[in-house]
């Protein structure tokens, strides 16, 4: 339904750049990307509310480029809801009825509905200003929704919420979405992307720079930036040198890693999950695993757990269970053995 | 005692000297004016007619000329264009120009000789020593008091609201109207008043323009240089206390509006 092709804008001292991308009906797609990266913009500029300085957007095939944002149908969401403060909440999800000058019999049923799906009908009366996040987020959904718009843009929707609200929120859009809402929702949190998207983008310096399914982008990431949302913290630089067969990466801190059949002299970047790495007292007899000594130098609480940080010429972020930590007794100084399979390493070649 | 203190205490000694500075005049000016001279300025219909000639005068030309102020304060907040420096330089000029020569500037324009006069004289009207030509002179020197407090306005409600609204499926008009001028009402009432109130207030360029029929300055003016202090100082509180009234009554007014605007908005579609 949506076709963005080779779209480029620039602003200042940033640019989008060659930026392609296709929505197919019923949709649910996370642009995913840190502050600053484009993808606000970029919903700016498939909302009309911004146009491209080259490229060209297709809705159902039809060229919206330079078409009026009032005529494109595309719904908005901003970060900060953008709710009308001089107004109720009755007169903010009535406002794009009003525009069209539907009557006000038909507007107070429309808005009821609206109002009643997005359970926030008990406070159509109220004035904004005291209204919650969660609320004004209802209300700003509300009033884009009443347009039935054919694609609704979402920017950053559930940042500014608690935990409750994201997740009251996150159902919400997931039956949105499965009623046959598309949506291309933009977001940093790797979380959001994870709990609802069928497809993800990753935009970073204003490109897209990764796509595809959510386990195609996060179980195969095509470089660091990537991986770093996938919640992988150990990278290392290797030259791939071959050892009676087997190819070996060295680091430049002379830590050796065995790999699955890589070229040797290629300079590739290895990633490795947090989740993929034991750790023992004693080295392993298995021969097949990578069995690298060093030392704990720190250990911090994590969500699941203890995230321990181990220095064997360079740093491996391990996750443990809290009873694993017991049973290994492990401190800071103690010397450890950290394992890990070759298949669980994942190779990007170049950068 | 630290040294915050002590220049909060020098601070407001200096700040009590500067509200001295402007309520010691008018105080003695209202303290040597004697009850009967007050009572029979009163009375006294030429004041009467002075001071009505001020008020509708300076508000009428608030008021038309807010109609062309309003969108351009608009314009200058949310637009970039070429030499918009300049612009701005252009509207603040009448305050740092010397009044009586704004006066001249502007007998040059309206007199019969100038563009606008001869375009009025072609409808039979002489601006020259008329209300209009009074209007024209206040709105000279008053103008940027409008505009810049309405830009301001402007420029503090969020873009991002006037994007939802055009997002919503509203034009630039019914932007404009629906959300922008609502949300910047606050700043646009206080740029009326003060044009309104510097209107009033206008002297310079008024004499050069209409020495009659006589604006309140000008008579109080006329009233110091025929006849003395003490026979101006009446009419200068009888204005004063007018003027104040109306500034009060308008402020309040212009309050109950807003929150009228804010309740019924767009109910009125």
């Amino acid at each position: 339904m949506l076709r963005l092709i080779n779209i480029n804008r620039r602003l200042g001292n940033f640019a989008l750049t060659g930026i392609n991308l296709e929505l197919s009906y019923g949709q649910y797609y996370v642009l995913l990307g840190r502050s600053g990266s484009g993808k606000t913009q970029l919903l700016e500029l498939i909302a009309g509310l911004e146009h491209p300085d080259t490229g060209t957007i297709l809705l159902d095939d039809e060229d919206i480029t330079r078409k009026r944002i009032q005529d494109r149908k595309i719904g908005i969401v901003f970060q900060d809801y953008a709710v009308f403060p001089h107004m109720n909440v009755f007169c903010n999800i009535a406002y794009p009825l009003r525009v069209r000058k539907e009557n006000k019999k038909s507007i107070a049923l429309k808005v009821e509905k609206a109002a009643s799906a997005m359970n926030i009908h008990h406070i159509l009366e109220r004035r904004t200003d005291k209204l919650s996040g969660g609320e004004l987020q209802r209300v700003a959904l509300a009033r884009t929704l009443i347009t039935s718009p054919r694609l609704l843009l979402l920017d950053e929707p559930l940042s500014s919420l608690d935990t409750s609200l994201k997740d009251d929120l996150k159902r919400l859009l997931r039956n949105l979405n499965r009623d046959g809402q598309t949506i291309i929702h933009v977001t940093h949190d790797y979380g959001d992307a994870i709990s609802l998207a069928k497809r993800v983008g990753v935009i970073h310096n204003g490109k897209i720079i990764q796509e595809g399914s959510v386990n195609e982008v996060f179980n195969n990431p095509h470089n660091r930036f990537v991986a770093r949302y996938a919640g992988i913290r150990n990278f290392f630089r290797v030259n791939i040198t071959a050892e009676n067969g087997f190819s070996i990466g060295v680091t430049e801190h002379k830590v050796r890693f065995k790999l699955n059949g890589m070229p040797a002299g290629s300079n590739c970047l290895l990633l490795l999950k947090n989740d993929s790495i034991i750790l023992a007292n004693e080295a392993p007899v298995n021969k097949e695993l990578n069995v690298i000594r060093g030392k704990v130098i720190e250990i911090i609480p994590s969500e699941f757990g203890m995230e321990v940080t181990i220095d064997a010429g360079d740093l491996f972020y391990v996750n443990i269970l809290s009873s694993d930590m017991e049973n290994l007794r492990l401190k800071v100084a103690n010397e450890v053995w950290v394992t890990f399979s070759s298949k669980d390493i994942v190779v990007v070649s170049g950068n | 005692m630290n040294r915050n203190s002590i220049f909060t205490w020098i601070a407001m000694i200096l700040s009590s000297l500067m509200l001295l500075f402007i309520i010691a005049p008018l105080a003695g000016m209202f303290i040597h004016t004697g009850g009967t001279q007050f009572l029979e300025t009163v009375k006294d219909k030429e004041v009467h007619q002075s001071v009505w000639l001020t008020l509708w005068v300076s508000f009428t030309a608030t008021l038309v000329f807010s109609i062309g102020a309003i969108p351009f304060a608009w314009l200058l907040a949310r637009k970039r264009f070429p030499l918009k420096n300049v612009v701005q330089g252009i509207i603040d000029l009448p305050i740092v120009l010397p009044h009586t020569a704004a006066g001249i500037a502007l007998l040059g324009f309206i007199s019969r000789d100038g563009f606008l006069g001869k375009t009025a004289s072609l409808f039979g009207l002489n601006l020259v020593n008329h209300p209009s030509g009074i209007a024209l002179a206040m709105a000279f020197v008053s103008l940027p008091f409008l505009i810049n407090a309405a830009r301001d306005g402007f420029a503090a409600v969020p873009e991002k609201l006037e994007k939802a609204a055009l997002n919503l499926g509203a034009s630039n008009t019914k932007v404009f109207f629906s959300i922008s001028v609502p949300l910047a009402w606050r700043s646009i009432t206080t740029g009326f008043v003060m044009m309104f109130a510097r209107g009033m207030s206008e002297f310079g360029a008024i004499v050069i323009i209409a020495y009659h029929p006589m604006v309140a300055p000008v008579l109080i003016y006329e009233r110091f240089s025929s006849f003395g202090l003490n026979y101006a100082r009446p009419a200068s509180v009888f204005f004063i206390l007018i003027a104040l009234l109306f500034l009060i009554t308008l402020r309040l007014l212009s309050l109950k509006r807003k929150e009228k605007f804010i309740n019924s908005d767009a109910q009125t579609d």
